[in-house]
């Protein structure tokens, strides 16, 4: 991958950040390597159990995640033009937005799908296969995939996740925690498999329930958050947690002007980075040159590289929203 | 003032090292629940057959009755003569010699012999079925014990079915089927 360029003032990206996201690149493309396989394995010796069909399902739905990251990232590169004079950052959100609603219309599906098994007290079947001249019962090898298969996730979900902060990237992040889950999948189809060759039929079921509320849970939370951010909600850290600590040090950095009264900001997460819509309220009307304002917000440009594009309004009075959040008590 | 990429210095704590994440807290309940269970299976796991049969239908023909449902489906089952014949009808009583089961054969239609398989009536169905059957959501399907070619040109691998679930049964009869097909 060649330097990032930034797509609105044409500034490159910090090496740090470079360095990030090419690495995340190539983990994203090992994560697509690895889950081929596994997808292909876990076919092979699917059979008639639900929590294996349901495992592979969400393997298979695991490919969407970092297809959408990739295409995401890519186009996230397109610099700003008149026809797109904000850039195309928002292409992150969308693949957000997209790979949250197949989780949650797959995890509803299976949910359906195994209840059903449940309710109408289907046994399945399992049975041998050759191997090297004897008959093996087919369960074994399941058992053997699954436990092959569900480590691989875990520690790409690890990697992935330590980068999925600085880069600010929530696609990235519903990635990663979903693959540093997969285990669980794995464990609970196992259970399944077990319970079948125990006789006890009904594991099967119960175990592909769990693994589809899982994916359910992922696709709601997931939902959640990208309606959020394409919602233009304040910016939040990568896990949805809590307020993202910029929103303050943009409006900590308002307020210090000292030809400002007070200032406050309308921050828009665009997905990757951050848009800010700066309101100042200069001390006396002829303070507010437009030198100084522009001094501000390159400032504020390089306050963080996930700043990519900065408004600054002079204003006699701040916008009410930002008013109100004086009041709840914003602390800096 | 701010240097440029300072994320990586843990700038915001809790942040730049938060991965805590939501899944951490919500879902290691439930990954503490399935391991449980897997240990639980695995334990349980040492008494009787592996896998197990629900109904408990090898242990039963053991010794005892192997009721067989049979279809008319020439060569491999013929119920003109009684009891039946055929290649399907040799490999089930060659069968149930290694059980030291006695067989009773129970004529009827596909249909209505998957019926009884369903509901217990019976513990092996035969005649001609292969794997494209479309019984094999509702009963237990054998590997293909052996192949053969239809007046179409189509090949057909052979099954035999069993009741849904009972693995263990499925199994002695896929392994015994291993040893005594390859007709074609």
């Amino acid at each position: 991958m060649s330097a990032q360029h930034h797509p609105v003032d044409d500034e490159q990206l910090s090496p740090e950040i470079t360095r990030a996201l090419t690495r995340v690149v190539r983990l994203e493309w090992l994560t697509i390597g690895t889950l081929a396989v596994t997808v292909t394995l876990v076919f092979l010796v699917l059979g008639n159990s639900q929590a294996m069909k349901t495992a592979w399902v969400e393997d298979l739905l695991s490919f969407i995640p970092p297809i959408a990251f990739l295409i995401g990232v890519r186009i996230t590169r397109r610099p700003a033009t008149a026809k797109h004079p904000f850039g195309h950052h928002r292409s992150v959100g969308m693949a957000h937005l997209v790979s949250a609603t197949a989780l949650l219309v797959m995890g509803t599906y299976l949910i359906v799908d195994s209840g059903s098994k449940l309710i109408t007290a289907e046994h399945p079947s399992i049975g041998g296969i050759q191997l090297f001249g004897t008959t093996v019962w087919l369960g074994w090898l399941m058992i053997g995939v699954l436990v092959v298969t569900g480590i691989p996730p875990v520690i790409l979900g690890r990697m992935k996740l330590k980068l999925a902060t600085p880069l600010h990237n929530k696609v990235l992040f519903a990635d990663a925690d979903m693959n540093k889950a997969d285990w669980m999948t794995s464990a609970a189809a196992t259970a399944g498999v077990i319970g079948i060759g125990l006789g006890w039929w009904w594991a099967d079921a119960v175990a592909a329930i769990v693994i589809a509320v899982s994916i359910l849970r992922d696709g709601i939370t997931n939902l959640r958050a990208a309606v959020a951010g394409l919602a233009d909600a304040r910016p939040t850290t990568v896990d949805n947690k809590k307020p993202h600590p910029l929103n303050a040090d943009v409006d900590a950095f308002l307020r210090q002007l000292e030809w400002a009264r007070v200032g406050a900001a309308r921050v828009r997460d665009e997905g990757q980075v951050f848009q800010v819509e700066g309101f100042v309220v200069p001390r006396t009307p002829d303070v507010a040159t437009p030198d100084r304002l522009d001094a501000a917000r390159k400032q504020l440009l390089a306050l963080d590289w996930k700043i990519r594009d900065v408004v600054l309004i002079p204003v006699n009075t701040l916008p009410r929203v930002l008013e109100a959040e004086e009041f709840e008590g914003h602390s800096h | 003032m701010h240097p440029r990429g300072d994320l990586f210095q843990g700038k915001y704590p809790g942040v730049a090292n938060g991965t805590r994440a939501y899944s951490g807290a919500m879902r290691s309940p439930i990954g503490r629940l399935v391991a449980l269970l897997v240990l639980a299976l695995a334990l349980g796991g040492c008494a009787g057959h592996y896998p197990a049969d629900p109904h408990g239908t090898l242990e039963r023909v053991t010794d005892g009755e192997l009721r067989v449902g049979v279809s008319h489906s020439p060569p491999e089952t013929d119920l003109g003569p009684n009891p039946p014949t055929g290649t399907e009808v040799d490999l089930v009583r060659q069968y149930a010699e290694t059980v030291n089961a006695h067989v009773t054969w129970t004529p009827g239609g596909e249909e209505d012999l998957v019926k009884q398989l369903k509901n217990g009536h019976l513990d092996l169905v035969i005649g001609g079925l292969t794997e494209d059957s479309p019984w094999d959501t509702e009963v237990g399907i054998t590997r293909g014990y052996a192949e053969s070619t239809d007046e179409f040109g189509d090949t057909r691998k052979h099954v035999m079915a069993v009741r849904n679930g009972e693995n263990a049964f499925l199994l002695d009869l896929e392994a015994f089927l291993a040893g005594h097909g390859g007709r074609s």
